[in-house]
């Protein structure tokens, strides 16, 4: 189909793909600007791919330049059309797994994080990744104190917007 | 338990049905054409530097150029014009420098400072250049006025008429209405494509800084 390298990448990201979807789905609020951003972010990670040496993980590697093109370099198209529906359809689940008032309580909390501005969508993003604050840090390029200072912000602010 | 938390151990079952992109669908993405801040600000600064450099080409015809060089007044002329050069290719070069310093695999913060450092590159190109407008027009208004038989004739006879000054004051108001005017147009097309490329940019920045203040 292409070059060694063009190969070895798009096998890495299709296997991989669920991290750019959940920055897609933080950044974006339908499915037209979901697929937009997630093909501007493998331009990026392709331009980017020949520097990748392998020494770290694929996904640790990709996640810090979609970041940066989710926040940065994306221009987005269109504005917010209904963010509701589209939550919706990204969560339908095994009903049998989960009970009616869980979901909709998981469901408010990612439109509670979608209110958030992009900076703030960041850290959660990786705070849901496990990443520890001194990764954080590094990846926004603000200090470690700050970014623990940030995110119990963020958690405040996220309590705020749920009860109102 | 908080509320990231109860978020954190759903987002791990990773049972969102996003819509998974086969390896080909991703290989003809990679052919796709980029629409990033970073390749529009490309693309606008080359028009600039072109532009600019265009202007300067397209004057070097023009009557009153030609005019001014039937003055005979080399001595002058060539200067402004290596300069324009030199400057020129001062700029060209450090924007590429300042370009090319751009890489997604930075840190957030420094990511943006670089495009904003590009960005400035040429913003205080466009600054020099409109100073150069200044100075030179205000060079060849001298020039005008001690060697146009045209400016000397009519200086002669608003004098004979006793009206020196207003003729000064016309002239000077005019130049100035002029110089006004394009640099008016020129701050207007930077407000509207650099807002509406930049805002998005500025505002993440601000709100990066705000966190380490």
């Amino acid at each position: 189909m292409g070059t060694q390298l063009e190969t070895s990448f798009v096998q890495q990201l299709q296997e991989n793909q669920n991290l750019i979807h959940k920055i897609c789905r933080l950044y974006t609020n339908n499915d037209d600007a979901h697929k937009d951003l997630f093909q501007e972010i493998t331009i990026q990670l392709w331009k980017a791919y020949p520097k990748f040496r392998g020494d770290s993980k694929f996904t640790t590697w990709a996640y810090r330049v979609a970041l940066n093109t989710a926040i940065t370099l994306y221009r987005k198209k269109s504005k917010t059309v209904n963010t509701v529906e589209f939550d919706n359809k990204l969560h339908k689940i095994n009903q049998e797994e989960y009970n009616y008032e869980e979901e909709e309580h998981i469901k408010l909390l990612y439109q509670a994080v979608q209110q958030l501005n992009d900076i703030e969508k960041a850290l959660v993003f990786m705070y849901l990744e496990d990443k520890d604050y001194n990764e954080i840090a590094e990846t926004l390029g603000i200090t470690e104190v700050n970014a623990r200072v940030k995110m119990n912000r963020i958690k405040g602010k996220l309590k705020k917007i749920l009860n109102p | 338990m908080d509320e990231l938390e109860k978020l954190k151990t759903d987002w791990k079952k990773n049972r969102d049905n996003f819509p998974r992109f086969s390896e080909k669908e991703i290989y003809a993405m990679l052919h796709r054409r980029s629409s990033s801040i970073v390749k529009w600000i490309l693309i606008v600064s080359i028009l600039e530097f072109t532009l600019w450099l265009g202007l300067s080409f397209l004057l070097k015809d023009a009557k009153s150029v030609k005019m001014i060089d039937s003055y005979g007044i080399d001595f002058i002329t060539i200067p402004l014009t290596v300069i324009s050069y030199a400057i020129i290719v001062y700029f060209v070069a450090k924007f590429y420098i300042n370009y090319k310093k751009i890489t997604t695999t930075d840190n957030v913060k420094t990511l943006m400072d670089n495009i904003l450092k590009t960005r400035r590159t040429v913003m205080i190109y466009i600054y020099v250049n409109l100073a150069y407008i200044f100075i030179s027009s205000f060079i060849i208004f001298l020039i005008i006025i001690n060697y146009d038989s045209n400016f000397i004739s009519l200086h002669k006879k608003s004098e004979a008429n006793g009206n020196e000054a207003m003729f000064y004051i016309i002239y000077i108001i005019s130049t100035i209405f002029f110089l006004a005017v394009f640099v008016g147009a020129i701050w207007l097309f930077y407000k509207l494509i650099y807002g509406l490329l930049l805002k998005r940019l500025h505002k993440n920045y601000e709100e990066l800084k705000k966190i380490d203040l």
